[in-house]
């Protein structure tokens, strides 16, 4: 079962997830890394789960267009949008304390939970 | 003398009672599946399931207003799950709407509830009425575990065939993939709720029952698809139906 390692406002939340899961689902029915993780719509519309992966990259499918319409430039930088992403290895991320301002769609756009 | 279940049997219980009746087994999802649809059998699906998942909300709306003050989380889960049918990304339906046009038909053709067979009207009525008349803890089994709860599992056989074998574009196949999340959070809620409410024999027994009988409806509202509109240019013979179908499931499948 893939290990998850979460860093977000200088901490980090650790847990053991099913193969296949997606982390945004998990967040969604209140299980690790619930309440820390910042997600919204779970439609790779608006930018909210937007993750910097640090390690555990290359076990990840390539983005898929809704990332690379979302995030542009920041997938070089290595970020993807966890709710996109169904994790079968372990993998370790980080999130920033809010929502990256350049990936995050306009207000009206496509809004949610933070 | 039925007793009362802990969370783990209960759970495995409602997951056997949806698992009997699956719409997987549909002789139109079997079709869908292996690529053998025309566009045109596809538009009438969409016309079709517009007023099956549209009223969503509405139903939702029904338990809301009936589900006791007392369950807090329950009805804020109701509120949620309303709130990202409708306007908390793109509506669902309008997504639904841009895949139908895709087939070929028109967002008129699919708002008009004249182009739903008759067999549509009685689910979306069922839904309607479960939504109305149930104890609120049994309608959330019944619409979200019964019926939402399956959608992953379906959109997740049929989504890559509408890419590959039917080549619809990203874009035009949205409206599944998103489904695959959102309603993955909305089943599993689903379950989280009627497990910690569910707390008689009784209560456990109907909720038993109504997955039963939610899931067979929509197995009963994909066959009747197959029948409706797809029968007379691809025979069952021509379909895979032979795995895992109960000898009491083809009677309703070829009814």
């Amino acid at each position: 079962m893939p290990n998850v390692i979460f860093h977000r406002n200088g901490e980090t939340f650790v847990g053991e997830v099913k193969e296949n899961t997606n982390l945004v689902v998990r967040a969604g029915i209140r299980q690790f890394p619930y309440p820390n993780f910042l997600y919204g719509c779970g439609m790779g519309k608006c930018g909210k789960c937007a993750s910097l992966i640090i390690r555990g990259g290359e076990h990840l499918p390539e983005p898929n267009w809704k990332e690379k319409k979302r995030l542009g430039a920041r997938i070089e930088q290595g970020y993807r949008l966890a709710c996109q992403l169904w994790l079968t290895h372990d993998v370790e991320l980080s999130q920033e304390a809010a929502p990256l301002v350049d990936v995050v769609a306009p207000a009206g756009a496509a809004v949610g939970r933070t | 003398m039925q007793k009362l279940m802990d969370h783990v049997e209960f759970r495995a219980a409602l997951e056997n009672a949806i698992k009997g009746k699956s719409a997987n087994k549909a002789p139109f999802s079997v079709a869908w599946a292996s690529g053998k649809l025309s566009r045109a059998h596809l538009a009438r699906w969409a016309e079709n399931h517009y007023h099956y998942v549209g009223p969503f909300a509405d139903y939702l709306g029904y338990i809301y207003a009936r589900m006791p003050e007392q369950y807090q989380e329950a009805k804020d889960f109701l509120l949620a799950n309303m709130y990202e049918e409708e306007i908390g990304g793109d509506r669902h339906t309008d997504l639904l709407i841009r895949f139908a046009e895709a087939c070929g038909t028109t967002a008129a053709r699919i708002k008009n509830p004249d182009n739903m067979t008759p067999t549509t009207r009685g689910l979306q009525s069922w839904c309607y009425a479960v939504a109305m008349r149930e104890d609120p803890i049994v309608a959330v089994a019944g619409l979200v575990v019964g019926l939402e709860s399956q959608v992953p599992s379906i959109y997740r056989k049929q989504t890559p065939t509408l890419r590959e074998k039917y080549k619809f574009t990203d874009e035009e196949v949205e409206f599944f993939d998103l489904h695959i999340v959102s309603d993955e959070i909305h089943g599993e809620r689903g379950y989280q709720i009627v497990l910690e409410h569910a707390n008689t024999v009784e209560l456990q027994q109907r909720c038993l029952k109504i997955c039963e009988i939610g899931a067979q409806m929509r197995l009963l509202y994909t066959t009747a698809l197959y029948h409706d509109y797809v029968a007379s240019d691809i025979p069952l013979a021509e379909l895979d139906l032979a795995s895992g179908v109960s000898a009491e499931e083809r009677v309703l499948l070829q009814a």
